[in-house]
C-alpha cells in the first residue's frame, strides 16, 4: 500500500482501469490470460514505449515534438538501406547509424526552436515533413520484404530471451526488444530524477524564464533533450523494422498522436513541468491493452479509439483537478 | 537608405520576372514538369521508353514550349496514390511502356508523396491547368478527388480511374483489373483448397471503409457459405478485422486470433500487409493454419516461397497502368469502347462493361513457383 500512496491519482485511476479491463477480457475469453499475450504485448509495444520516453522528457520541459516518427523512420530506414548497400551485418553499426541520424535531426529541431523562438509544435510539424520528404528524396521509400532484409534485422526480429516451445514446434518467447526498452526507461528515469539536467528539465517546464534566471542554460538544455529524443527515435527505428521483419517506410508517419496520447494519459502535463515515467508506462500499457484485446472481446477497431478517447478525457480531468487542488492548498488561484 | 533602394529595385525586378514567367502560362510549368518526369523515366524506365522520351525532351528543350506535346499529339498523365512504393513503380513501367509503344502519345506518371489525398488533389488541379488531354487517376480517397475529376471533365479532359468504382458519376471510365466479386471468390477458393473445405477461419481487411477490400471480403464469405458449409467465419458479427494496411497490426491481429480461437485453421487478409500475419504463423510454427492474402512479391514473397502463406493474390500494376492509358488513348482517338474492344495486355484482351465500369480478368495468383518472377 506504500507504493499505492506514492503514485498520483491519475496513475491510481489507470491501474484500476487496467485491472478491471483485464478481468472483463479474461472473463470473456480465458485465452487472454496467457504468456503469449504478455510476450506479444511487450514486443508490439516496444517501439511506442521507447518513443513515449522521448515525448515525456520533451513534454516535461514544456515542449512538444511531432517529428519523432519521421526521425525514427529516417534513422531506421536509412540505416537499413546503408546496411543493404554495403553488406553491413553488425548490429552495433546498424544502431549507431540510426542513432546518429536521430541525434542530428533532433538537434536541428532544438536549434531551430532556439534561434527562431517559435512554438516547438510548429517547428517540429514542419521539420516532420522536411525530414520525411528528405528521406524520400535521398533514400526513397521502397518496401523491403523479409527475403531482402539483412541478417541482423532478422536476428533481432526472431531472437528471444525466455522461450518455450508450443505444441506446433514453434517458439513462444520474450522478444529481445525488452532489452532496449528497459535500457531506455531506466536511462530516462535516471536522467529525470538523478541528474541536474533532470532538475533543469522540470524547471524549464514550470517556468522557462525562472529556470534561466536560476542559472540553467535553457538553450543548451533544449538541445540536449531534443538530441536525447532523437537517440530514442533512432533506436525505435531499428526496432520498428525488426518488429515486422519487413518495412513499409510510409506507415510509421502519422502515428505521433497515439504516442503523445499515451504520455498525456499517463498524467504528463501538456503545459510542462510535470510527468511520471510510471504513468507513461501505464498509458502505453492501456493503449496496447485496448489494441490487443478487441478480438477477445469481439469488437471492431473503432472501439479502441473510443476507449482511448474516454480514458484520455478522464485522465486529463483527473490530472488538472489534482493540480488545482494542490494549487488551492498553496493559495494559488489561477481562475 | 541607398542599400534599401537597391534592394527594393532588385525585388521589383525579381517579382516582375516571376510574374512574366507565370504569364507564360501552365505551359512553362508543364515543360519543366515534363522534363523532370522524363529524367526519372530515363533512369528507372526501360530502354525503349528512353528513346522516345529523349525525342520528346529535345523538342521541349529547344522550343521551351508546351510540355513534350510538341511531338506527341496527346498528353496522358497518370496520377497514382503515392510515390516511392514498389507497386506504383511497377505501374510506372507500364505507363512508360505505353509511352514507348505509341509515338503520338506522351504518357507519364506522377504521384504525391505519402498517400496524401490533399496533395493528390493539388496535383490533379495542376494537370488541369496544364491542359493535359487525359488524366488517369488511382485515387488515394475516391470521394476526395471526385469533384476535381469532374472539374477536369468539364474542362474537356478525358478522365479514367483505377480502383475507384464508387465515383463512376465523375469519370469517363473506371478500370478494374477484374470483377471484384470474382476476385473475392478466389480468396475463398484457395482458402478452401488449403483447409480441405472445413474449419474455422478469421479474416481481416485494411479498413472497413475500403471499398474493394470489403467487396472481396463479402464475396469470399458468401462463396464459402454456399460451397463449403463446414467452413466457419469466426469474426464477431461477421465483421472483418482491420489492419490499417500495417504489418504490425496484421501481426497483432493474427496473434490474437490464434490465441482467441484455439480451433482456428485459416487466416485471410484482404490487405497487402498479409506478411505480418505470415510472420506470426512462422514464429509460432503454425503450419496447420493456412493463410491467403493480398500480397506483393517484395513484401510477402519470402513467406509465399516458404509455404507459410499458402497463396498471395494480386494484380499486375504495370498492366493496369498500361490499360488505363490505353482506354484514355482510345477515347482521345474517338474510338468507342464496347465489350468487343480488345486491349493489349494479358487479362484485358476481353473486358466486361457495366455502365462506365470496365473490368478485365487479370487476377494474379502467387505460388511458391512463380512469386520470384515479378519485380514489384
Amino acid at each position: 500500500m506504500k507504493i499505492w500512496k506514492k503514485i498520483d491519482k491519475t496513475q491510481q485511476f489507470l491501474c484500476v482501469i487496467i485491472l478491471v479491463y483485464m478481468v472483463v477480457v479474461s472473463m470473456r475469453n480465458a485465452q487472454f490470460l496467457t504468456l503469449t499475450t504478455l510476450f506479444n504485448m511487450v514486443r508490439s509495444s516496444a517501439g511506442t514505449t521507447i518513443l513515449a520516453m522521448g515525448v515525456l522528457v520533451i513534454m516535461i520541459a514544456g515542449g512538444i515534438d511531432v517529428s519523432f516518427p519521421a526521425i525514427a523512420i529516417f534513422g531506421g530506414y536509412t540505416s537499413l538501406r546503408l546496411c543493404m548497400a554495403y553488406g553491413i551485418e553488425s548490429l552495433v553499426v546498424t544502431f549507431a547509424i540510426s542513432i546518429l541520424i536521430g541525434v542530428v535531426l533532433g538537434v536541428i529541431n532544438a536549434l531551430l526552436i532556439n534561434m527562431l523562438k517559435l512554438e516547438p509544435f510548429i517547428i517540429t510539424l514542419s521539420t516532420a515533413s522536411v525530414y520525411f520528404g528528405l528521406m524520400t528524396i535521398l533514400v526513397g521509400t521502397k518496401n523491403v520484404g523479409a527475403s531482402d532484409l539483412p541478417a541482423q534485422f532478422k536476428m533481432l526480429s526472431s531472437a528471444k530471451l525466455i522461450t518455450t516451445t508450443n505444441a506446433y514446434g514453434g517458439t513462444i518467447g520474450l522478444s529481445v526488444f525488452i532489452i532496449p526498452v528497459v535500457l531506455c526507461v531506466v536511462a530516462t528515469w535516471f536522467l529525470l530524477n538523478k541528474t541536474l539536467i533532470g532538475k533543469g528539465i522540470f524547471a524549464m517546464g514550470c517556468n522557462n524564464e525562472a529556470a534561466r534566471r536560476a542559472g540553467f542554460n535553457v538553450n543548451l538544455l533544449r538541445i540536449f533533450i531534443f538530441g536525447y529524443s532523437g537517440v530514442l527515435a533512432g533506436i525505435m527505428g531499428i526496432i520498428y523494422i525488426a518488429g515486422t521483419n519487413s518495412v513499409n517506410p510510409v506507415s510509421l508517419v502519422g502515428t505521433e498522436m497515439s504516442v503523445i496520447a499515451c504520455v498525456v494519459i499517463g498524467g504528463a502535463a501538456p503545459q510542462g513541468g510535470y510527468g511520471r515515467i510510471f504513468g507513461t508506462l501505464l498509458g502505453v500499457i492501456l493503449y496496447y491493452l485496448f489494441n490487443q484485446t478487441l478480438i477477445y472481446l469481439g469488437l471492431s477497431a473503432s472501439w479502441q479509439d473510443f476507449f482511448m478517447g474516454i480514458v484520455l478525457l478522464f485522465s486529463i480531468i483527473t490530472t488538472s483537478y489534482q493540480r488545482r487542488l494542490k494549487d488551492r492548498k498553496n493559495f494559488i488561484y489561477t481562475e | 537608405m541607398k542599400h534599401k533602394k537597391v534592394l527594393a529595385v532588385l525585388l521589383t525586378v525579381a517579382m516582375a520576372a516571376s510574374v512574366a514567367a507565370c504569364g507564360g502560362g501552365g505551359n512553362d510549368a508543364g515543360s519543366s514538369d515534363a522534363g523532370s518526369t522524363t529524367d526519372t523515366q530515363e533512369t528507372t524506365g526501360t530502354d525503349e521508353s528512353a528513346d522516345t522520351t529523349d525525342a520528346a525532351d529535345t523538342g521541349s528543350d529547344t522550343t521551351g514550349d508546351a510540355a513534350a506535346s510538341g511531338d506527341a499529339e496527346f498528353t496522358i498523365a497518370l496520377c497514382a496514390k503515392t510515390e516511392g512504393i514498389a507497386w506504383f513503380d511497377d505501374m510506372r513501367t507500364g505507363v512508360d511502356e505505353f509511352n514507348a509503344d505509341h509515338a503520338d502519345v506522351y504518357a507519364y506518371e506522377i504521384n504525391p508523396e505519402g498517400s496524401d489525398a490533399a496533395k493528390q488533389n493539388a496535383m490533379l488541379e495542376d494537370l488541369i491547368s496544364q491542359g493535359v488531354d487525359a488524366i488517369c487517376c488511382v485515387p488515394v480517397d475516391a470521394q476526395a478527388v471526385a469533384a476535381t475529376l469532374q472539374k477536369a471533365r468539364d474542362a474537356g479532359i478525358v478522365v479514367v480511374t483505377h480502383e475507384a468504382s464508387d465515383i463512376l458519376g465523375s469519370v469517363d471510365y473506371d478500370l478494374e483489373a477484374f470483377d471484384n466479386d470474382y476476385f473475392g471468390t478466389l480468396y475463398g477458393q484457395y482458402l478452401a483448397e488449403a483447409m480441405g473445405g472445413e474449419g474455422q477461419y478469421y479474416a481481416a481487411v485494411g479498413g472497413l471503409g475500403m471499398t474493394t477490400h470489403m467487396q472481396w471480403f463479402n464475396s469470399m464469405v458468401n462463396y464459402l457459405k454456399e460451397n463449403h458449409p463446414n467452413m466457419e467465419l469466426v469474426n464477431p458479427d461477421g465483421t472483418p478485422g482491420e489492419d490499417d494496411n500495417n504489418e504490425q497490426t496484421a501481426y497483432d491481429l493474427a496473434v490474437q486470433a490464434i490465441a482467441a480461437y484455439p480451433e482456428l485453421k485459416g487466416l485471410v487478409d484482404c490487405a497487402a500487409s498479409s506478411n505480418g500475419m505470415a510472420l506470426a504463423l512462422e514464429e509460432q510454427g503454425r503450419t496447420d493454419i493456412k493463410l491467403v492474402g493480398l500480397a506483393t512479391p517484395s513484401q510477402g514473397g519470402a513467406y509465399i516461397k516458404s509455404g507459410t502463406q499458402y497463396r498471395g493474390l494480386c494484380w499486375r500494376p504495370a498492366d493496369a497502368g498500361y490499360t488505363a492509358c490505353e482506354i484514355a488513348y482510345k477515347i482521345l482517338k474517338g474510338e468507342e469502347i464496347t465489350e468487343e474492344t480488345s486491349f493489349t495486355k494479358e487479362g484485358y484482351e476481353t473486358i466486361t462493361i457495366d455502365g462506365n465500369l470496365i473490368s478485365g480478368n487479370a487476377p494474379l495468383v502467387f505460388t511458391p513457383d512463380n512469386v520470384d518472377n515479378y519485380p514489384f
